[in-house]
């Protein structure tokens, strides 16, 4: 782990220069996988965020930063980061879950709603 | 490995089919298209379409939320196959083409008829270039760099390497096309070959100026008419690669930094981005500056895009807004108490523009907040900027297409013979239903924009929840703004007054 601190904490409005791109590896050719890489951040005063001990890169909080991990860092986890990386993203699919139950449920409601509209318009 | 990237493959299939026959089956698509049909079929109220269009956006919205997996959205980002080179035979004959078409505008335009539609001068540039080869930058590729003709001009002179600040690039840029705007909507450019030559005079004088002074930098950094195209052409599936043509999806390009101007460090080829922050001693200090003020200057070109983009959705609004019926009630009534009508498009123009960018901040602002997160708010405005290109572009065929077809003969018959056309030109009729076609350009460039929108929002933010919910700020916007684009198309066309 020689990875140096990048400077993520500014608090201006100023993005600090690009973080040390962990996340996605920039692609050098102008193949189809060119990534913007890891964003740089910046943590509001005060705060005290949770940073990922790979890039440094701060979240608002632990959960967050261990999806993180298993996003950006799958391949250098220890044992236990990597349970801990499984334990957060089963709890994120069953938020998931009822998120895409409320989402059908708009989907249900914005095309009912439209199609009423438009047999009272049109009758 | 291979058996479940099928697997998924099957998926993304199923769910953009799935999405496509929900949006086609919708019964804002179909009457939409019925709109100016007269006759027996009932009309639908202007306030519906604009519903309807809102709502369609709402929907794709949410369809592109039951899709959260990073792979799959990466997969789709990244479908694409290599084309080959171009030939360079191909580049000089565009080049050459170009400087021919720029020589026979501009003698026709002085010495061809007055009359405005018999004109090759007027046709070529309203017809041909503003409303067709912008058409067919977003839709198929960007060929103006080899077109170019100024750019072919400037080659043959002397060329020197000022730095402009990309702070200084993007101000002249961005008054470039507002002033173009201005110009193009405001004064009998349309009318007065002539006066449209003198234009086009002046504006190669100023290019080429800005040419000799900043080199080729000038064309890919200052002039606008380059940026304009350089822009719209991300939208198109074609796109020019370090090896060659590369065909992908529509818009999967504006989920990426620009291939166009790598970012610094890139070409390296080193994987890992140094950083130069931690007083790493490896670098002597002088390099360590100079590349962090490379990133910084392709920093600040990014940001240039952004606000480039922003106006550019603007003037197109802007175009369609002062020929509704709305804007001549109101402009009336302005002048009527004594404002100078110049000075109300100017003053509009300007506060438009400085709300549509207003707007889009705040909207970055509000989505860090929605998303909880601490990535930076000019990290944001960057990456999310390039998914209100298919608005823009969505926007300019629905106000541009029916013209371009209808004097498309024009222009074929008066090119044959530029000096005495025949007296009567052929113009296409286009039938009633043909106003919908419109309406579904705006609702499609929407549709893509939140497809975009969505792919950027898995690249910047964490885990899978997150990235839905930051998005929902731009989601309202979109919506608000499919719903005044659309009332604004389908109004009918009146000649703006005063000008």
């Amino acid at each position: 782990m020689i990875h140096a601190r990048a400077i993520h904490d500014r608090t201006d409005d100023r993005p600090a220069a690009r973080p040390d791109g962990g996340e996605t590896p920039p692609d050098a050719g102008g193949r189809g996988d060119r990534r913007w890489g890891a964003p740089s951040t910046a943590v509001p005063p005060g705060a005290d965020p949770s940073r990922c001990p790979y890039c440094d890169r701060p979240f608002p909080s632990d959960r967050r930063r261990t999806l993180h991990l298993g996003d950006a860092h799958a391949a250098e986890l220890t044992d236990e980061q990597a349970e801990a990386v499984a334990a957060v993203r089963d709890e994120e699919a069953d938020d998931l879950f009822v998120y895409h139950l409320k989402v059908v449920a708009a989907i249900v409601l914005l095309l009912m709603g439209l199609a009423y509209v438009y047999a009272f318009v049109l009758s | 490995m291979t058996r479940s990237r099928s697997a998924r493959r099957w998926v993304v299939t199923a769910v953009v089919a799935a999405a496509v026959l929900a949006l086609l089956t919708r019964p804002g698509a179909a009457h939409g298209g019925t709109l100016r049909l007269s006759g027996s079929s009932p009309q639908v109220p202007f306030w519906l379409v604009s519903l309807t269009g809102g709502g369609v956006i709402g929907v794709s919205f949410l369809f592109a939320a039951l899709v959260t997996d990073h792979d799959l959205i990466r997969d789709v980002a990244a479908t694409g196959r290599r084309l080959g080179a171009i030939p360079a035979s191909l580049t000089g004959l565009a080049r050459a083409a170009g400087v021919a078409g720029f020589v026979v505008v501009v003698a026709v335009g002085l010495v061809g008829p007055s009359t405005p539609t018999a004109n090759l001068a007027v046709l070529a540039i309203w017809v041909g270039w503003w409303a067709g080869f912008t058409a067919l930058t977003y839709l198929a590729g960007n060929a103006w760099p080899a077109i170019n003709p100024w750019r072919t001009l400037a080659a043959l002179l002397p060329a020197g390497d000022r730095r402009v600040s990309p702070r200084a690039a993007t101000a002249i840029s961005v008054g470039g096309l507002l002033a173009l705007v201005y110009l193009e909507v405001l004064s009998p450019l349309s009318e007065d070959p002539v006066l449209l030559v003198a234009a086009v005079l002046a504006y190669s004088l100023a290019t080429l100026a800005g040419a000799v002074v900043v080199g080729d930098g000038w064309f890919e950094r200052v002039d606008p008419i380059s940026r304009v195209f350089r822009l719209y052409g991300r939208i198109a599936p074609i796109q020019r690669t370090g090896d060659g043509l590369r065909l992908s999806l529509p818009g999967a390009e504006l989920t990426r930094p620009p291939a166009t101007d790598p970012r610094p460090g890139e070409r390296a080829g080193s994987a890992a981005d140094p950083q130069p922050a931690g007083g790493s001693s490896r670098a002597d200090g002088g390099t360590a500056a100079a590349r962090s003020q490379d990133r910084g200057a392709w920093w600040a070109r990014r940001e240039g895009d952004a606000t480039f983009v922003v106006a550019l959705l603007w003037v197109t609004t802007f175009d369609g807004l002062v020929s509704t019926a709305a804007w001549e009630t109101f402009a009336r009534a302005a002048v009527g108490v004594g404002v100078p009508a110049h000075a109300l498009y100017v003053a509009v123009l300007l506060v438009g523009f400085g709300v549509f960018l207003v707007g889009y901040r705040l909207a970055c602002r509000l989505s860090r907040r929605t998303g909880n997160s601490y990535v930076s708010v000019p990290e944001i405005r960057v990456r999310f900027a390039p998914s209100l290109l298919p608005i823009a572009a969505g926007y300019h065929l629905a106000h541009y297409l029916d013209y371009l077809l209808s004097l498309l003969p024009s222009l074929a018959v008066v090119a044959t013979d530029p000096l005495s056309p025949p007296a009567s030109l052929p113009v296409l009729t286009l039938p009633g239903w043909f106003g919908g076609v419109g309406l579904l350009a705006i609702v499609a460039g929407h549709v893509l924009a939140v497809g975009v929108a969505h792919a950027v929002a898995f690249e910047t933010f964490t885990g899978r929840l997150q990235p839905i919910r930051s998005q929902y700020p731009f989601i309202v916007v979109m919506v608000l703004y499919t719903m005044i684009s659309l009332w604004l198309v389908s109004q009918p066309t009146v000649e703006p007054p005063f000008v």
